[in-house]
């Protein structure tokens, strides 16, 4: 066996071609959505100040856009690094209930392939896959590992060129120009799907507005507190909200 | 201070963006089958995502130089509405941002 061939073996797991190529055309139609995205990110990253090395290795490593892109104006400034750090943690939260939801297809690998599945394991990625093998009562046949690495091929390789080419563009585009606009409509198109219940629109409207009137906090520490405040009135909410349906249904049954 | 040309913070912050990327990503991967996640955690992971996404927006769109700045010659806040209504309406990210930045080179340009 070749080292490439050693490599590809250790930290995938087999699969069959064709199931592969189904992966692959399955998230073919997203790849310009993905490669608008990553356009978008690279070119914010390099517009807010970062260097080019330094977008191409944030670009390579830490391929989490929504993270990249909250993180910007914290790095611009300088913020403590913890702060930074629990800010891409925060965010990047929903990937930790992705995880557990599709976890039992990749229980049997070896934990190496399960690291490398799970950085994979991206929105787009996992929204696919469990709408895809969602009925399906075998867990971890080379069939599903083919569709989850040929949809994860596509995301990946449309995210890295797209990024690439904003971070290459990003230099050219003058600051009048609002990119930073762009990168947090990008963070919107996230957001909205995601305000689908009251709870949840509850604790955005709490945390923006907390977030705006503690702009001024020193180490941007106001951040954290509309988050932890906006999150609670969230949780509080939906609990609120399972008790009444539980005391509803109840109620139904009584009568 | 400018955080991007001090190569020391960039690098170490970006070893821990893509230790974040892993813990995240492969949490439950990585842990035993027997470790599952509690449903009264799942409400607090569901909604910090979106707490965090607004708490880096809200700021971006509604202050300026360290103040809230919520007036009608606010242009990336016109933008923002814009974007979100072609959002809701389409769903397409593309056509959002580009509505977003049309209209706020427009107000930039002729407001």
């Amino acid at each position: 066996m070749t080292s490439i061939t050693r490599v590809r073996a250790l930290l995938f797991a087999a699969c069959p071609r064709d199931t592969y190529q189904r992966g692959v055309a399955s998230m073919m139609p997203f790849a310009l959505a993905i490669s608008v995205w990553g356009l978008v990110t690279g070119v914010a990253m390099v517009n807010a100040g970062m260097t080019i090395p330094g977008a191409l290795i944030v670009t390579l490593f830490v391929f989490a856009g929504s993270a990249q892109l909250a993180v910007l104006p914290l790095l611009a400034v300088g913020a403590p690094l913890p702060i930074v750090w629990i800010t891409a943690l925060l965010v990047n939260l929903r990937f930790v209930i992705f995880a557990a939801a599709s976890r039992r297809y990749f229980v049997r690998l070896p934990w190496q392939q399960r690291l490398v599945a799970g950085y994979l394991n991206g929105d787009l990625g996992f929204a696919l896959f469990t709408r895809e093998f969602a009925d399906d009562t075998d867990v971890g046949t080379p069939d599903q590992y083919g569709y989850f690495y040929g949809g994860a091929t596509v995301n990946w390789v449309a995210w890295q060129l797209s990024s690439y080419l904003g971070i290459v563009l990003g230099g050219l585009a003058p600051t009048s120009w609002g990119l930073d606009l762009a990168a947090a409509l990008a963070l919107v198109a996230v957001l909205i799907p995601m305000a689908n219940k009251l709870p949840a629109v509850a604790g955005m409207v709490v945390t923006g507005v907390l977030a705006v009137l503690t702009v001024g906090m020193p180490m941007k520490l106001g951040l954290l507190v509309s988050i932890v405040a906006g999150g609670a009135v969230a949780v509080v909410a939906d609990v609120a909200r399972d008790r009444r349906a539980a005391l509803e249904a109840s109620e139904m049954a009584a009568r | 201070m400018n955080g991007f040309h001090d190569l020391r913070y960039m690098a170490i912050a970006t070893v821990g963006l893509t230790l974040v990327t892993f813990a995240t990503r492969s949490s439950f991967f990585m842990l035993p089958p027997s470790v599952q996640l509690p449903k009264s955690w799942e409400r607090a992971l569901r909604y910090a995502p979106v707490c965090a996404l607004t708490a880096i927006v809200a700021p971006t769109v509604f202050t300026r130089d360290h103040e809230p700045y919520i007036s009608w010659d606010n242009h990336q806040m016109w933008a923002l509405f814009a974007a979100a209504a072609v959002f809701a309406r389409w769903r397409s990210m593309t056509a959002m941002i580009v509505v977003g930045m049309a209209v706020f080179t427009a107000l930039r340009l002729l407001a």
